[in-house]
């Protein structure tokens, strides 16, 4: 029984299916709410579950100077490693998997997929995906300084007295003394974090690595095919988790007792983070310069997470 | 008793090294002897070492053997003793390993170089004056080993003549490298002066009494000399120099077991001799060197354009991760920075070794020559994918285990001292991560990845004796990171265990009761505890990465079913997208990588290759302002 869960958890909830499923969901919320805002009609909220699956049934063409292994095992890797992550991470406060890896171990599993990409844009050999490769790694040297900072505050706010890292503890201290977006001095993280959200999942305006208008896509650009429908479908996942992430981080607190209700009330989170954080930012400013990308986050955002972590540090 | 055998062991795998080093030379120009001689030299040092795991890890004996019988005399050693603890035996297998895996990979290696015949030679005695330091219970003997070590190191460095980079980094190496060994003598001789012995076990019982001014200039001299032949900062570039210039091998030596040796020097003059590392001062130091050696030496490897001098600022940069955890004094800390020397010794020597096979292939690391290598050695390319992963610490590989051990122990001491500046250090150690990851992708899209270059497309794959040893390490590099509990019970939690236990180590060799009669000993300390501030299961991981995938390939299998195929031809419908254009050889590679980051700190990369500026001059002059300040900051705090 206990083993049958588990692979409930593993296969269907949140593994792979639930992750699938929601994460398409979330990308055709996402493009259907920033059509509105441009005031289009915009895709059905379905196009990206049909993209998926028209994707899958195409040919795929590998160029015959890519690296050819690299370059076909590449996405899937990226996604694997990205539903495993999912199950470390408390939706509603149930855990799959927990005590398992904590933040810090969470905060290196996340940039597993963005490595898939860059290895396997590089291993297609095109000079659009180095420029891309080049642009992708520059944006994660820039969002992991604030990621860092936000995460030591709120291990540090969780500790009570000394730090953790823990998840669970996390999740436990938020439920006993409320969620941490409730104080005060968590609030320049929590919009750290909202930033670094965009950035990480690769959205405007920080989506200067697969940037269409001027590298085609950069690293996707070779791919076709079910690589290329893993690689959209590991992208519209990573929306799902880096949401889940900032509420089990900052919205751990929401406790009804019951944990379907509490799962529900996750997930409804996760759209709203997605709304504000990325489709927003996405319908109402146009991608910044790479150089730009690194600054923004290396001193506003930084800044923002520093004076969390000094405040959570020295003011009771 | 019945471990009586075992005391023999250590003074035998340092003496097979040497016996091996001038046995090798009668080999003459006979090549299978030479390697049949070398690879029996290096095996049976490895076994010896292997058999002494029980006994001391497990069971927990420390072994002293006095050479020649003199045993101490009325409380006074007067004989040269080798003295093994936990500690010794954790970096003498670490030699031992690295040693064997580099040899065997140097028998096909150098047959490219014309005159091979002394190398095995200077090898060996590399290896001998390494295992010497670690296994030695005699200042001295150190200082002996140092010497022998550091000039074979140097004649290496120098071993392709032909090639003048090689004889000036030698000759930088020789230079800068003796401000180490004379303020190690120096050291030493002071401590002589003061305590009338050269054995670690009672120097270790005497100081404390005897601290004075002078000593505190002789602990300043002792850490100066270890740190410079760890290559801590300021330190470093004449490193970059060698690692380059050196045979590849070689510099799998260098940086993976050479460094380590300095590391052990400051383990064994701070943690043993002068006991100095309960003071906070020393902390800072220690931990304020560990971050600036990270910072820089990863932000000088970003500008690199030669595969080996990049690893080589990397080697310097993973020292820096060491000496900041050796330097927080917590129990987690130094099983964290242990565990990550045996892990940097994996993984560098990993690296070094794909860089030769590079070399091997193409007669060329020049990161601005290579592109596409991929296709045509493909194993050399997934080997360097895990070294690379590894080093960047990318979960399960094992630089993640260590480094992950190293911020729980910097977060924790935040905590328990109060001082944000901890934390602080904490993000400096991510971002070092995250750079290092950065240029090893700069590596893979310059050498391996993007496109072939026309003149190598005739390049073959290494042949298979280089390939094993590549293998045997990528195997270890993925093992060490997927068992941390394993490790931490049979190597680092003894070795740990035997940092913190002065008494145990000073009663092994001066009797028992010694310590304790010195009153500067309470008693020994209890096992130390491992408190971590998260969790890590990297088999667990490894067992949900498996299912998904099975899932994942289940899924694309079935669904599948003739539509969806691969097809690879050579037409226009597989060339490279132009945007329309005509194909052509384009290569996005090295200096053209990470615009957005070079452009914003401009200011200080730019500041930085120009302090940089190869000449020897500027490195002494370095090397003796770190000797001053580093004497004035122990004099004012300590």
């Amino acid at each position: 029984m206990e083993f049958l869960i588990k692979i409930v958890y593993i296969l269907i909830f949140p593994g792979l299916l639930f992750s699938t499923v929601f994460g398409l969901w979330l990308a055709g919320i996402d493009r259907k709410v920033v059509a509105r805002m441009q005031k289009r009609v915009g895709p059905p909220v379905l196009q990206p579950t049909y993209d998926f699956f028209k994707l899958l049934g195409k040919e795929t063409i590998v160029p015959s100077s890519a690296a050819r292994h690299t370059f076909l095992i590449a996405p899937y890797v990226g996604l694997v490693s990205l539903v495993v992550t999912a199950l470390f991470i408390p939706i509603g406060g149930l855990q799959a998997f927990g005590g398992m890896a904590d933040m810090v171990v969470i905060l290196y599993l996340i940039t597993i997929p963005s490595l898939a990409i860059i290895f396997g844009g590089s291993a297609s050999a095109s000079p659009f995906a180095g420029v891309g490769v080049s642009r992708s790694m520059v944006t994660i040297m820039a969002y992991e300084l604030p990621l860092i900072l936000v995460l030591l505050s709120v291990g540090r706010a969780a500790g009570g007295g000394l730090v953790t890292f823990s998840m669970e503890q996390v999740t436990l201290y938020q439920q006993l003394f409320g969620s941490f977006l409730l104080d005060w001095r968590l609030i320049p993280a929590a919009l750290a974090m909202l930033l670094v959200i965009p950035c990480e999942v690769g959205a405007h305006p920080f989506d200067v690595g697969e940037a269409e208008t001027e590298i085609c896509e950069g690293p996707l650009v070779e791919y076709s095919g079910a690589p290329l429908a893993v690689f959209k479908l590991s992208h519209a996942i990573k929306m799902f988790i880096m949401t889940a992430l900032f509420a089990a981080l900052f919205l751990g607190g929401i406790s009804t007792g019951m944990v379907w209700l509490d799962v529900v009330i996750a997930l409804v989170i996760c759209t709203a983070v997605t709304l504000v954080c990325m489709t927003l930012l996405h319908a109402i400013t146009a991608r910044l310069k790479v150089e730009q990308v690194f600054k923004f986050f290396w001193t506003v955002v930084s800044g923002l997470a520093l004076v969390s972590l000094l405040l959570v540090w020295f003011v009771d | 008793m019945t471990y009586e055998i075992f005391k023999h062991f250590p003074v035998l795998a340092i003496m097979c090294y040497f016996l091996g080093a001038f046995i090798v030379t009668l080999a003459g120009k006979r090549r299978v002897l030479r390697n049949v001689v070398a690879g029996a030299v290096m095996l049976i040092s490895l076994s010896l070492l292997l058999s002494l795991v029980v006994p001391v890890m497990v069971n927990g004996e420390i072994i002293t053997y006095w050479m020649g019988n003199w045993e101490p005399v009325e409380g006074y050693a007067i004989g040269i003793a080798i003295e093994v603890d936990a500690l010794s035996l954790f970096f003498g297998l670490l030699v031992a390993i690295a040693v064997a895996l580099a040899g065997f990979y140097s028998f096909r290696y150098i047959t490219q170089d014309d005159a091979n015949g002394p190398f095995f030679t200077l090898f060996l005695m590399l290896s001998g004056g390494v295992m010497g330091i670690v296994l030695s219970g005699d200042l001295f003997n150190i200082y002996v080993m140092l010497e022998v070590m550091t000039f074979a190191a140097v004649g290496l460095t120098a071993f392709r003549t032909w090639n003048p980079n090689a004889r000036e980094a030698a000759f930088k190496y020789l230079v800068v490298g003796s401000i180490g060994s004379t303020c190690v003598l120096l050291g030493t001789a002071l401590v002589y002066g003061q305590c009338h012995t050269l054995n670690l076990a009672q120097i270790s019982a005497m100081l404390p009494g005897n601290m004075n001014p002078t000593m505190i200039f002789a602990f300043a001299m002792l850490f100066t000399g270890f740190g410079c032949k760890s290559f801590m900062f300021p330190f470093h570039p004449i490193a970059a120099d060698a690692h380059g210039a050196a045979p590849s091998s070689v510099s799998v030596l260098i940086s993976g077991v050479f460094t380590k040796t300095g590391v052990y020097g400051i383990i064994r003059v701070s943690y043993f001799l002068f006991r100095t590392m309960g003071l906070s001062s020393m902390q800072t130091m220690l931990v304020f060197i560990g971050c600036l050696s990270m910072f820089v030496c990863v932000t000088m490897a970003l500008n690199q354009h030669d595969f080996k001098r990049l690893l080589a600022f990397h080697s310097i940069s993973q020292i820096g991760y060491i000496l900041t955890a050796l330097g927080l004094c917590s129990a987690i800390g130094i099983a964290g920075g242990l565990y990550h020397a045996i892990n940097h010794t994996l993984f560098k020597g990993l690296l070094f070794l794909t860089a030769g096979a590079v070399l091997y292939a193409t007669g060329t690391t020049y990161l601005d020559k290579l592109g596409g290598l991929a296709r045509k050695m493909p194993q050399t390319a997934a080997l360097f994918l895990v070294g690379a992963f590894s080093i960047s610490g990318i979960p399960p590989f094992n630089g993640f285990a260590s480094k992950w051990m190293i911020y729980q122990a910097t977060f924790e001491k935040a905590a328990e001292t109060g001082s944000i500046g901890y934390a602080l250090v904490t993000v400096v150690c991510v971002v070092t991560s995250v750079l290092t990851l950065a240029s090893f992708i700069k590596v893979g899209q310059s050498v391996f990845f993007g496109q072939l270059r026309p003149e190598y497309e005739n390049v073959k794959e290494t042949p298979l004796s280089m390939r094993i040893p590549m293998w045997i390490m990528a195997a270890l590099c993925f093992l060490t990171g997927l068992f941390p509990d394993l490790m931490i019970k049979y190597l680092l939690g003894p070795a740990t265990a035997a940092v913190l236990n002065t008494a145990r180590y000073i009663d092994a060799a001066m009797g028992a009761g010694y310590a304790e009669a010195t009153a500067y000993f309470d008693s020994y300390l209890a096992e130390p505890v491992l408190t971590f501030a998260g969790t890590w299961d990297p088999v667990s991981w490894l067992v949900l990465f498996v299912i998904i995938m099975c899932a994942v390939t289940l899924v694309s299998l079935a669904g599948k079913s003739g539509r969806g195929a691969v097809t690879l031809t050579d037409d226009a419908k597989h060339a490279t997208f132009f945007g329309g254009e005509e194909a052509q050889y384009s290569h996005v590679a090295s200096g053209d990588l990470f615009w957005g980051f070079k452009h914003n700190l401009r200011g200080y990369l730019g500041f930085m290759s120009r302090a940089h500026s190869g000449v020897t001059n500027d490195y002494v002059v370095w090397g003796v302002c770190a000797m001053a300040v580093i004497t004035a900051y122990c004099f004012i705090f300590m």
